[in-house]
């Protein structure tokens, strides 16, 4: 029995991968996990799919993973057709998962035979594992999708330099498996939000092209529409158009037609016609702009081709300032897509080194990492009462969020070895956020650059925010912690817990008594537990000295905390900076494919498929030759095949 | 009469700026002589959906008669119980294919399995076929609500979405109730009509179209749909307003709600009911879904007497040590019967809405017949015992008339592991949907009316 509520019950949504599918049965295993041997891979290579695997799967799996019933919503029959069957890699890991616990088929049906078993495990390993991905070629693609609320508020921003943050109150972007809200199959435009759009944009209009508009910078804002100098009338021809054409091409977020220009000039035209002023008349033109697909999409131009194709100047700009800035390219970076200058990869090299100094880079940290590590949901979903806890304002949350989003960005910015993202000697504070860490002599409200003297902070594990969005309101979870380290940070997946795995003691007095650790090592007491919990539960246990709001302490209910850890294959090490030191000395290889794989994922904004394995393998490859130094990481992701290449999908229903 | 809620009869029309346009029931509802079996055009469905199941056996009415008549609801669900004729309880419903709180919530109402990877609940939900069956009926197709979720996993998409257009294709859900009295209510007023705008949008989308490849063609044309949508619901609004008739009662209840979500849970889970209670009496839509929260809740009800402790970990109430992973550290219990005590409270905290919507839907009444006569609304959770995480024997109540199609004041037992599904297809039917399967249910649930 575990002694806990398994991790498929509470886990909160730190990043979004969706621990979900509850699976079959399993039963103490009395055999211990299966191990391999030469002569099981041997048997494996000669084995056939149709003529040994399929049958052996029919007689033990297909009764409830099949057609007719798919226990866990897993359906082996259909799966086992998909080819290669790392297209379901995750699904295939976890059967292999469990079939080397013996977890799978459950003891009362049918017993599967040792040496099948074996074949069984050895030919997926080999399936999955050893899939050779050099014969694999698929850039991918991106399909035509909506901004982000994000997306659009910024470029919002960008376009009229006012930030009027309309899309605040839509109805909030949901992020399923990829873990970001840039996703594109979960970015379209339905209905009730274009009529949001639709309001948007006459609260946008109302706001900047009014009669009278309220603030310097609104007029300013119109200004810069309605006439390139105070001088020009819109009433000549010429500066009229030249005024609209130099509107769409920034809110297209490339050069429009000259058509698309004529129509727009004849909007305002029509407009006059009716008797509407100049800038009645630019309303009418700018209503119509901030709804058009145009400016609310992504688009990009795609030929009429089965082979893959390079992607255009303008669609590159795009993806590059999305990727960078979370929002719309500027003047340089169109320049570049206008002369297509950009398409030469000494000058893509130069503008990402220029646009990692911008300002607007920060949304790696405030965008990117935030939602790769979950802390943007502090302040939003861990929130407490302020009465009973006045020290826990909104402003603390502010600076936890900030030390995050700063330190992050400072490791691209500076061009630091990844490594740093985990073992740092400095952090970003301000007064009240270091009182929360016990840190002397910072003063006031601004957050600046410290230097540690303790080891405990510095790096992500040590930061308030990502501890508090991996424990629960008022308590830890070292397991929480633990596979958020494991799955999150450093991407190793893990098979959803056997369903049985919600029992747990009643026996309360006996439970009250134990410590949290005494607690997690029941779970050492059945092996089905032990595979996962003996990796997941130290990694949380080393951290148990932060609190559940990332502070320092030393005891719980009175109780001393021990945070001296042991992994399965015998490491030892104790509390944050025996974690860290852990990491980088043995997970860095681990750590650097996570960090490739979600930036990659992020940078696309899709979720990334089985053939991107390849590019995502030769980009950590060459990576570490670089001492896996964060400049070098993004300037491969975009020089990248599946950033710069792009290939229509066979059908145009869903891709696998 | 409860307080709290909008759509009091004592509130007058007040501070309604010129720009209201109300789309009056003119023909429809006035028609409504009786409950009139052939005519679907009077009936509306509505799905409250909750999280996190109930404990076993808080479901279960005390007394029942011959026939499964019910004589007797429970203690907990004693809100309720003035409203015993109308309800149907079913035994024995389950969701063979997801549950849980993600797959679980996700499916609910489309009876497919949930792919997370990518983005697939197997199929339409039942209230989008409906919608689309009635599409250009009524003002809008349908309303999709749900209240701002609590606690992690607010953002998560298989918790925070029921109603699909298509497999792959969750609806947006609105959470600010002025919100959604705006899309019903007012016509916006801008220098240039909505239509103009809409008119220039659609040609230059249309264009748009003939410029990307065919992989993008399915994105466009959802950009266009939604459009046209919204073009057919100014469209409708300003031919419905020219028509309007006088209808004293429902204009009197028009009252926009206030721009902020309201800081009492109370008050905002009864305006997002009266939302639902004023499109169908004004006959905006015929379909809405409410989320009550996401598939997952963490939400606090310290403010219900005698109940502390998150939602989700008072659904794990067999272990009350206040040290699972669920609870929150903070709270704990004297026992596993005291917690239990407290995830039935807030069950029935939300059984005592679940009345005030019945209620209203009640009171609103046309020639003898009252609205509740001619709705068919299921209220339900994709999970039976929260502790078990089981899915069988879901807590599911089927509350009114169907228009006279349906035979209340009665539990009916169903063979164990009869799908969810065959009642989905039952109510489908009933709103005039010709289909003879839904999901894996290939013939309605007959008992409904016998």
């Amino acid at each position: 029995m575990c002694g806990l509520v398994w991790l498929c019950a509470g886990i909160p949504a730190v990043p979004a991968s969706e621990p979900e599918t509850r699976q079959p049965p399993s039963e103490d295993a009395d055999d211990g996990p299966v191990k391999l041997t030469d002569s099981d891979a041997r048997r494996a290579r000669a084995a056939d799919r149709g003529r040994d695997v399929v049958p052996l799967l029919e007689t033990h799996c297909f009764d409830c993973h099949g057609a007719e019933e798919q226990h866990g919503d897993l359906n082996l029959q259909a799966l086992i057709q998909q080819l290669p069957l790392v297209r379901n890699a995750r699904s295939w890991t976890n059967v292999i998962e469990f079939l080397r616990l013996r977890s799978m088929p459950p003891a009362e049906d049918a017993d599967l035979d040792e040496a099948d078993r074996r074949l069984l495990i050895s030919w997926l390993r080999q399936q999955v594992d050893g899939f050779d991905y050099s014969q694999v070629d698929d850039p991918g693609y991106e399909p035509a999708r909506r901004l982000t609320h994000q997306q659009y508020n910024h470029t919002v921003r960008d376009l009229f330099g006012v930030n009027l943050r309309p899309a605040d109150r839509f109805p909030a972007d949901l992020s399923g498996q990829s873990g970001f809200d840039n996703s594109a199959n979960s970015l379209q435009v339905q209905s009730l939000l274009f009529e949001r759009y639709l309001g948007a944009a006459d609260a946008i209009v109302e706001a900047i092209l009014s009669d009278r508009p309220r603030t310097e910078e609104l007029q300013d804002a119109a200004r810069r529409i309605l006439s390139a100098n105070r001088d020009q009338r819109l009433s000549d021809a010429k500066t009229l158009k030249s005024c609209i054409a130099r509107l769409l091409n920034r809110a297209y977020r490339r050069d429009a037609t000259p058509s698309q220009v004529d129509r727009a000039v004849a909007v305002f035209n029509t407009a006059r016609g009716e008797g509407l002023t100049e800038r009645a008349a630019m309303r009418r033109v700018l209503r119509q702009i901030l709804v058009s697909p145009r400016f609310l999409m992504h688009l990009e131009e795609n030929p009429n081709t089965a082979e893959a194709f390079r992607i255009g100047a303008w669609d590159l700009a795009n993806r590059l300032s999305y990727f960078l800035w979370s929002t719309m390219p500027d003047k340089p970076l169109f320049d570049q897509a206008r002369s297509g200058g950009l398409l030469d990869e000494t000058v893509l090299r130069r503008e990402v080194s220029r646009m990692l100094r911008d300002p607007r880079a920060e949304t790696l940290g405030s965008v990117f990492a935030a939602q790769w590590f979950g802390f943007q949901h502090l302040g939003t979903r861990v929130r407490l009462d302020p009465i009973d806890n006045p020290w826990c304002t909104d402003s603390l949350m502010e600076a936890m969020k900030s030390e995050s989003t700063l330190c992050f960005v400072e490791l691209v910015r500076e061009n630091q070895p990844l490594r740093k993202l985990i073992d740092a000697d400095f952090t970003y504070l301000n007064q009240e956020l270091a009182e929360h860490y016990e840190i002397e002599g910072v003063r006031g409200p601004q957050l600046r650059r410290v230097v540690l003297r303790q080891s405990r902070r510095g790096g992500i594990f040590g930061q308030g925010s990502v501890l508090a969005v991996t424990a629960f309101p008022g308590r830890t979870s070292p397991v929480v912690r633990g596979r958020w380290i494991l799955t999150d940070v450093l991407g190793i997946p893990l098979p959803p817990p056997p369903p049985d795995a919600d029992e747990f003691s009643e026996e309360l007095e006996e439970s009250r008594r134990l410590t949290v650790r005494q607690k997690l090592e029941r779970h050492a007491g059945k092996a089905s537990c032990r595979a996962c919990h003996g990796r997941i539960d130290p990694l949380g246990l080393s951290l148990e000295n932060f609190d559940w709001f990332g502070r320092w302490r030393t005891r719980v209910r009175g109780r001393r905390i021990e945070a001296e850890v042991r992994l399965p294959d015998g490491t030892e090490f104790e509390g944050p900076a025996g974690l860290k030191r852990m990491i980088v000395q043995q997970r860095m290889d681990d750590l650097a494919a996570q960090t490739t794989r979600k930036m990659l994922a992020f940078a696309l904004g899709r979720q990334l498929e089985y053939y991107d394995e390849k590019t995502v393998r030769g980009i950590v490859g060459a990576w570490k030759q670089d001492d896996y130094r964060m400049q070098s990481l993004i300037t491969r992701i975009v020089t990248s095949y599946p950033f710069q290449y792009k290939r229509n999908p066979r059908s145009t229903g869903p891709r696998e | 009469m409860r307080p709290g809620g909008l759509i009091s009869r004592r509130v007058m029309l007040r501070g309604i700026g010129a720009s209201l346009t109300l789309p009056l029931l003119d023909a429809s509802l006035r028609r409504t002589a009786g409950a009139d079996e052939a005519n679907p055009d009077q009936r509306r469905l509505a799905y409250l959906y909750f999280p996190n199941g109930v404990a076993e056996g808080a479901w279960e009415p005390r007394r029942v008669g011959p026939q499964g008549r019910l004589l007797q609801l429970n203690h907990w669900m004693q809100p309720l119980e003035p409203f015993r004729d109308d309800l149907i309880i079913p035994r024995n419903l389950w969701t063979p294919r997801g549950n849980g709180h993600g797959a679980g919530t996700a499916t609910w109402l489309t009876g497919g399995g949930y792919n997370g990877a990518r983005i697939d609940a197997g199929g339409a939900s039942v209230d989008q076929l409906v919608a689309r069956h009635l599409k250009g009926r009524t003002l809008l197709p349908s309303l999709e609500l749900s209240l701002e979720g609590a606690g992690f996993f607010s953002n998560s998409l298989p918790r925070n979405a029921i109603s699909w257009t298509r497999g792959d294709r969750p609806q947006p859900r609105d959470t600010r109730p002025r919100a959604v009295f705006d899309r019903m209510f007012r016509s916006r007023s801008g220098e240039t009509s909505d239509r103009s705008v809409l008119d220039l949008v659609l040609e230059d989308a249309r264009r748009v179209k003939r410029e990307v490849g065919a992989a993008d063609q399915r994105q466009i044309d959802e950009y266009l749909e939604a459009v046209r949508s919204v073009e057919k619901r100014v469209a409708f609004a300003e031919n419905r307003s020219r028509r309007a008739g006088t209808q004293p009662e429902l204009q009197a209840s028009l009252r926009r709600p206030p721009e902020e979500i309201p800081e009492d849970h109370r008050a905002y889970v009864r305006l997002m009911l009266d939302m639902i209670v004023l499109a169908f009496w004004a006959d905006a839509t015929r379909v809405a879904t409410l989320m009550l929260d996401h598939g997952q809740s963490n939400r606090y009800f310290n403010f219900i007497d005698g109940v502390q402790g998150t939602w989700h970990a008072l659904s794990h109430w067999r272990d009350a040590s206040g040290k699972t992973e669920d609870d929150d550290g903070v709270t704990s219990w004297n026992s596993v019967k005291q917690k239990r005590e407290m995830y039935n409270r807030v069950v029935r905290w939300h059984h005592e809405q679940v009345a005030y919507f019945l209620d209203r839907l009640q009171s609103v009444k046309h020639n003898g017949t009252s609205m509740l006569d001619n709705c068919m609304v299921v209220y339900g959770s994709s999970l039976s015992d929260g502790h078990e995480h089981s899915e069988d024997n879901l807590p599911l109540i089927l509350a009114g008339g169907g228009g006279g199609t349906i035979r209340s004041g009665r539990q009916i037992a169903y063979r164990r592991e009869t799908s969810l599904s065959r009642l989905h297809l039952s109510l489908l039917q009933r709103m005039g949907v010709d289909r003879e399967r839904f999901a894996d249910a290939t013939r309605p649930l007959s008992e409904l009316d016998t």
